[in-house]
């Protein structure tokens, strides 16, 4: 959904609802004047109303995402159960939920379809699932296509449990944390999901946490231009769940900080090819990226 | 391909075990061909029987392992070979049909 | 390993894919217009002439027996440009789900599979016609249950009749690639935009010969216009699909059951709009031999070559029996199976399967539409065969007024 096609002819503007004008004079597809994170709350997001949780720091994750995508008009966003899908398909972005850990497979199909399809115009697949959706039903899809060397990005959101189904333990739990289906505390360690990109030859790596919004949306557009132009990208996300962990709400990003410091540290991984395709467009700011 | 020349019926192979029958008819005389399903396709190959009819009409015939032309059941691997086989055979039947009515 | 057994084929800067070769024609002038030549190929040789005629983006394939030599065909004709795009999965949940993928960005998508590849992958499949993704899956049907076993049985097809998938069972070789082609302009059509399997008995069909008329090679069907579609496209070119972006859909897990009842009415009332193109594409959703019958064998897939012998043979006896050859499973030609039964006294259904799932349709269609009798069978499974025989005996017992003979034995 380009600018062009959310723009209404002229003159109609000024009388569609004052949500409609913000998205087209101030919204993210705006080329001219597109929006940084730093202005969250001026202007109309590509996602506002959800139904998450409130103080959930997942919902704080995905709308700067979405502010950071670089082309939102050409993103087509994959997911699968989980808590994020109830944000993410809120989103005017094209929204694919298809099956229990199917993403990455799909993501696969749409990447290379959708490239076929439009060979003069890049489309930026990104999966957005959770940490039980990636790494453990979907552990699979997600590996394969991190072998195959997809070209697109998967950003797991991971608040270390399954907060959709009502807090069991997923392979991304801490060892010793009691949750659901871990009653007497989980036995092993958090999967490392780092390490197994790395392996994979994955060629951005990164994981970080919400606390600083410029270096989230950095990470993102890094990790999306990479996937357009070289290969597989992976961002894994703190995004704390504080039901199910019991954070009260007024210490979500206390709880992030706290988490960065202690084990959650941002952590970047990039290949050569990677690091000279970035060389290439963080150098010359004023230029596009090329098609 | 090859030839349907003298082609009285094709049938799917009675016995159930797939494949499509072919019937050849010549003077009273004549070919039973089938091509089987095999687990390779690299397998694959024509099962052929010479055959003489006991009533033609009806498509009754016994198998006939007593001309010149086959003894056995014959094999052939592709198409061109069964099919010279086929020509070669509707001569000999002819030629057969021929010496049958000078006895 | 040496660098020297490193291969991969790069296409060199003037290679022509050979689907840019060729010419596209309608529908209609393909399966009604084009002269055709017979060839005498396997089922799989079929299926990959049907796939070189069907401008086919994207086809994405994992191994089975006996499936695997289709989609190594299809691999070649990725090789020789006739296909966009190629790639071997990780295995069938991928495979069905990365097709699904490939459906939403508007392209031509096509797959294959067979018994217990089908079941791994059925929680793919059957989110495929609620999603609308149109497709064609190809389904060699192969035994599923313990024992592992190798052996056509088509007892799969019964997993398969409830998802919302339009189903086509080919008999032979012909319909293996009449049916896969037309199955692309079926599942493409915008009243219907729902993936469409063609499954054919496996061995039998797929690695025996066959005879097929054939078009020419240098024809192929339109390409798929993705916007063209109950849902379009999900590629960002226009809004986004009524399925991520309406309120009640795919939102939340409490509000969403009055809007699902309504998406799967319209699903399998899609299926249903699909019958005016089988009929019009295959020559109509039944066929029938001696529509004046009192004995009448209902079959699709293999078990009809089964029947058309029986027929001949009881013709031999001087004994008139009927067959209906029906095309597909779903949508089911619950009318058509109806006007033609309203006279009938016995009708028997060979089937493939333990299960008799073809009986049971056919008992639940035809209830309070016939006084004829439905025999359960006769059905061979596991891979037995089916001689000509059978059916023979079978008919024969029924002329001999036993009720017992009726009853469902399971």
């Amino acid at each position: 959904m380009a600018h062009d096609n959310l723009t209404p002819s002229p003159g109609y503007l000024e009388w569609l609802p004052i949500e409609y004008q913000d998205l087209v004079n101030l919204g993210p597809y705006n080329r001219e004047k597109k929006p940084k994170v730093t202005d969250m709350g001026k202007f109309k997001e590509i996602i506002e109303e959800h139904p998450m949780c409130a103080g959930c720091a997942m919902t704080l994750f995905i709308r700067l995402a979405m502010i950071a995508f670089p082309n939102p008009e050409h993103t087509i966003i994959v997911g699968t159960a989980g808590c994020g899908r109830l944000a993410i398909s809120q989103a005017s972005i094209p929204f694919i939920y298809g099956n229990y850990g199917d993403t990455n497979s799909v993501a696969s199909g749409l990447k290379r379809g959708l490239d076929q399809k439009y060979p003069n115009q890049p489309k930026d697949v990104v999966v957005m699932a959770g940490d039980g959706g990636l790494i453990d039903i979907g552990f699979q899809g997600l590996m394969h296509s991190w072998f195959r060397q997809e070209r697109f990005t998967t950003i797991m959101l991971d608040n270390e449990v399954y907060g959709n189904t009502g807090g069991q333990e997923s392979g991304m739990t801490a060892q010793g944390q009691v949750l659901k289906m871990a009653p007497r505390g989980k036995v092993t360690g958090k999967i490392d999901a780092m390490s197994l990109a790395k392996v994979a030859g994955v060629d951005y790596i990164a994981r970080i946490a919400p606390t600083n919004p410029s270096r989230v949306a950095r990470t993102i557009r890094r990790a999306v231009m990479i996937a357009r132009e070289v290969g597989p990208t992976y961002i894994q996300a703190y995004t704390s769940c504080n039901i199910e962990y019991a954070i009260p709400t007024g210490d979500v990003m206390q709880d992030a900080f706290d988490m960065e410091k202690e084990r959650y540290g941002f952590e970047e991984v990039i290949s050569d090819k990677a690091k000279a395709y970035l060389d290439e467009i963080e150098k010359k700011p004023a230029k596009k990226a090329k098609k | 391909m090859f030839t349907q020349e003298n082609l009285i019926l094709q049938r799917p192979e009675p016995s159930g075990n797939g494949g499509v029958q072919f019937l050849y008819e010549v003077k009273g005389y004549g070919i039973l061909a089938i091509n089987p399903p095999m687990e390779e396709i690299s397998q694959l190959h024509w099962e052929v029987d010479v055959i003489k009819f006991t009533d033609v009409d009806k498509y009754k015939f016994e198998v006939c392992h007593t001309t010149e032309l086959a003894n056995k059941t014959l094999v052939f691997y592709n198409d061109k070979t069964f099919n010279e086989f086929l020509l070669k055979a509707f001569d000999y039947f002819k030629e057969l049909d021929k010496l049958e009515k000078m006895l | 390993m040496s660098d020297s057994k490193l291969y991969i084929k790069e296409m060199p800067a003037d290679w022509v894919p050979g689907r840019d070769k060729q010419k596209v024609v309608s529908p209609e002038y393909m399966f009604h217009e084009a002269p055709r030549e017979q060839v005498f190929i396997t089922g799989s040789e079929a299926a990959r002439e049907a796939i070189r005629r069907s401008n086919v983006d994207i086809a994405i394939s994992y191994p089975i027996t006996p499936q695997s030599e289709t989609m190594q065909q299809a691999g070649y004709l990725y090789d020789e440009g006739y296909i966009g795009e190629y790639y071997r999965a990780e295995e069938e949940i991928g495979t069905m789900s990365a097709i699904g993928g490939s459906s939403r960005a508007g392209i031509r998508s096509l797959t294959a599979t067979s018994g217990p590849g089908l079941m791994r992958g059925m929680e793919a499949i059957s989110s495929w016609p609620g999603a609308r993704t149109p497709l064609v899956l190809l389904n060699m049907c192969r035994v599923i249950n313990t024992p592992l076993a190798i052996q056509p049985d088509n007892i799969e097809m019964s997993f398969l009749i409830n998802s919302g998938l339009i189903m086509l069972h080919g008999e032979n070789q012909q319909d293996f690639y009449d049916y896969t082609m037309a199955a692309f302009m079926i599942s493409e059509q915008v009243d219907v935009t729902l993936p469409v399997s063609v499954s054919v008995d496996g061995f039998f069909v797929t690695h025996a010969r066959g005879n097929v008329k054939m078009q020419a090679d240098d024809l192929k069907l339109p390409p798929r216009d993705g916007w063209r579609s109950a849902v379009p496209a999900m590629d960002n070119e226009n809004p986004p699909a009524r399925i991520s972006r309406d309120a009640p859909i795919q939102k939340s897990n409490f509000i969403s059951y009055h809007m699902h009842a309504s998406w799967q009415q319209e699903v399998f009332a899609a299926t249903e709009r699909a019958k005016k193109y089988i009929n019009n594409y295959l020559g109509g959703i039944v066929e029938i031999i001696n529509p004046d019958a009192d004995v009448m064998l209902i079959a699709s897939g293999a078990a009809v070559s089964q029947s058309r012998e029986a027929v001949r043979q009881s013709s031999e006896l001087g004994i008139k029996v009927g067959l209906i050859k029906v095309k597909a499973i779903r949508p089911f030609p619950k009318a058509e199976l109806r006007e033609a039964c309203k006279n009938v006294k016995q009708i028997l259904v060979p089937e493939f399967n333990q299960l008799g799932w073809l009986h049971k349709e056919v008992c639940s269609n035809l209830f309070g539409f016939t006084d004829a009798q439905i025999a359960p069978g006769p059905r061979v499974y596991g891979g037995m065969t089916m001689p000509t025989e059978m059916i023979l005996e079978w008919l024969e017992e029924g002329r001999k007024d036993k009720p017992w003979f009726f009853q469902d034995p399971f």
